[in-house]
């Protein structure tokens, strides 16, 4: 037993600096003297401390704008995704209709379908609904892209609640409507949580979307501000690093508290012991 | 199915109600293009199509071209070649890394589990700026670590060389990648019964045993699904290779992905580009089709 351990322990510890070294190095790079930062030989270990590449970062042009759009584009994307995702599992979860199985084909296709594909139809189409260049057109693309999942793991918490507990209700004379939210929605609210985490995440850290339909700098995202960072003189590679780590810390934080819940969905029940 | 009782009916109605929102967002956004993407492959569709608004129909001459192009049959190679590359990986990596994990000590394994959740939830762009600024040209790191091993490295362009470009954008897709498939499989080996691994080391097996007979067929249909995903996902990368090379890539760079996308936004050759992004889906469907018709069965 013992030396079995050690063994697994060595390819932990060597998986450790693989994962992890790269964030290692942009957590110190953040950190370190701008002078420090741009050194032709560089130290593994840090030779300085300073918040002058956070300061840097952050005077840059439409940093609190870009924010400010995100969490724009965020909340609405969380707020209305939900909504729908909610009626839509309601339904697939609790009755059965003619087509509820075409929807969850429909579901699974439209998550393999590859973005970069999608993406030189659904530019022309937002062109055509003049929504190019504004964060509605980011909204829209957001709410149809997360919807597929949301329904889809909601679907699975809402098949978690016994059938039952509606039904008693409708018994003792509440409406559907009633049921749905003395009963449901408030044993659903872990679920929606964690699904609402997951858009979070999603619109949170999308890049390639926002970078297509944005053009002018006062509506980008965090992601798109981060990319311009880079110009064709160069990169400041310093606040780049230390606007990273600010742009990676909520995705992070919200991640971990809801990673055991999302995570195991994709291969839950394949196997069968 | 519902007998069709006025119940039934009202039940039918009121599912149809709650479902068609999400539908009609789903349809309009990614269905109607999704229509779209096949019928501008038969289009001539550029610039003047664009602030036109129409489009003229010109049969399969946008497939014709790409077929006869050299350019074309190149970045499928590229784009082969490099999927094979990141699966391979990512998936070996993560089954080494999680069959590991099983039988780490607790607090490595606390540790190990915080960074692959950290590397997962991070940005992409992020995650792909922190590998860009480990290998740029004048502040490398790596090339720093490996002088003062003792070799003679200076400072490079380590996109000069494509096969080397290739293979730290494979890196950078691999780590991405590790955590999803790590965490997956481990979920799905901490699923096996443990008096199936106890019984077999009463009958004399070692871990080699356990591992081929027991424990990789109990995975096999895990492996099947983030495999077909991998592929799915490493056919279409695109944000890697645009990032790493600044955004104006060299055409030794071009996958699939990046040729359909500059086709279509650099020289504004939309249908051209629709095209090539219809080969790509055909080809992945060629490819996966049978295990995504298999998925989808498995999940009715």
């Amino acid at each position: 037993m013992k030396e079995r351990r050690i063994g697994a322990n060595i390819i932990g510890f060597v998986f450790l600096v693989f994962m992890g070294f790269p964030v290692y190095w942009m957590v110190t790079t953040a950190f370190k003297l701008p002078k420090d930062v741009l050194r032709a030989d560089q130290k593994l270990w840090p030779t300085s401390f300073s918040l002058d590449n956070f300061r840097m970062a952050f005077s840059r042009d439409y940093f609190v704008q870009s924010i400010m759009n995100s969490l724009i584009v965020v909340s609405v994307t969380v707020v209305v995704s939900l909504f729908l995702a909610l009626l839509a599992s309601i339904a697939v979860a609790r009755t059965n209709f003619r087509g509820r199985s075409a929807l969850v084909v429909m579901i699974l296709i439209v998550q393999m379908v590859p973005l970069t594909a999608l993406i030189i139809p659904l530019f022309l189409q937002l062109s055509s609904l003049g929504l190019v260049n504004r964060l509605p057109g980011v909204i829209l693309t957001y709410i149809a892209f997360v919807l597929p999942f949301v329904i889809w793991t909601l679907r699975g918490f809402l098949a978690g609640i016994p059938v039952e507990l509606e039904e008693a209700a409708l018994v003792d004379g509440c409406s559907r409507p009633q049921a749905y939210r003395r009963i449901l929605f408030p044993l659903l609210a872990p679920g929606l949580v964690a699904t609402g985490i997951y858009a979070f995440i999603q619109a949170w850290n999308e890049f390639l979307l926002a970078y297509i339909i944005i053009s002018s700098q006062d509506k980008q995202t965090l992601p798109v501000w981060l990319a311009g960072f880079t110009s064709r003189t160069g990169t400041d590679w310093g606040p780049l690093m230390a606007a990273s780590v600010v742009a990676a810390i909520p995705a992070v934080v919200l991640f971990s508290f809801a990673q055991k819940r999302l995570a195991v969905g994709v291969t839950a029940g394949a196997v069968k012991g | 199915m519902a007998a069709p009782t006025t119940e039934g009916r009202r039940q039918a109605l009121w599912s149809y109600a709650l479902v068609a929102p999400a539908i009609i967002v789903m349809l309009g956004v990614l269905g109607v293009p999704m229509v779209r993407l096949v019928l501008l492959s038969f289009q001539q569709y550029g610039i003047d199509e664009l602030i036109s608004g129409t489009a003229k129909y010109i049969g399969i001459a946008n497939f014709t071209a790409i077929v006869q192009d050299a350019e074309f049959w190149a970045a499928l190679r590229r784009t082969v070649l490099f999927t094979a590359y990141a699966v391979t990986g990512s998936i070996a990596l993560g089954a080494v890394l999680a069959h590991a994990l099983v039988r780490m000590s607790t607090v490595l394994r606390w540790v190990v589990n915080a960074i692959l959740i950290i590397v997962w939830s991070m940005p992409q762009l992020v995650a792909i700026s922190i590998w860009r600024w480990m290998f740029s040209f004048d502040f490398s790191i790596i090339a720093s670590v490996i002088r003062s091993l003792g070799f003679t490295f200076p400072n490079r362009d380590w996109f000069v060389n494509p096969v080397m470009g290739f293979g730290i954008i494979g890196l950078v897709v691999i780590w991405g990648a590790i955590p999803f498939i790590t965490i997956s499989l481990y979920a799905a080996l901490t699923q096996i019964p443990r008096d199936y691994i106890e019984a077999a080391q009463i009958d004399g097996a070692n871990r080699w045993h356990i591992l081929r007979h027991i424990q990789f067929p109990l995975l096999a249909p895990v492996y099947v699904i983030l495999i077909t995903l991998s592929v799915i996902w490493d056919f279409q990368v695109f944000s890697h290779i645009w990032v790493m090379l600044e955004f104006r890539p060299s055409p030794d760079y071009y996958t699939l992905a990046v040729y359909a996308f500059q086709t279509s936004f650099g020289i504004s050759q939309y249908g051209r580009g629709s095209a090539i992004a219809i080969a790509m889906v055909l080809v992945l469907l060629g490819a996966t089709g049978y295990y995504i018709r298999r998925m989808i069965k498995e999940t009715r």
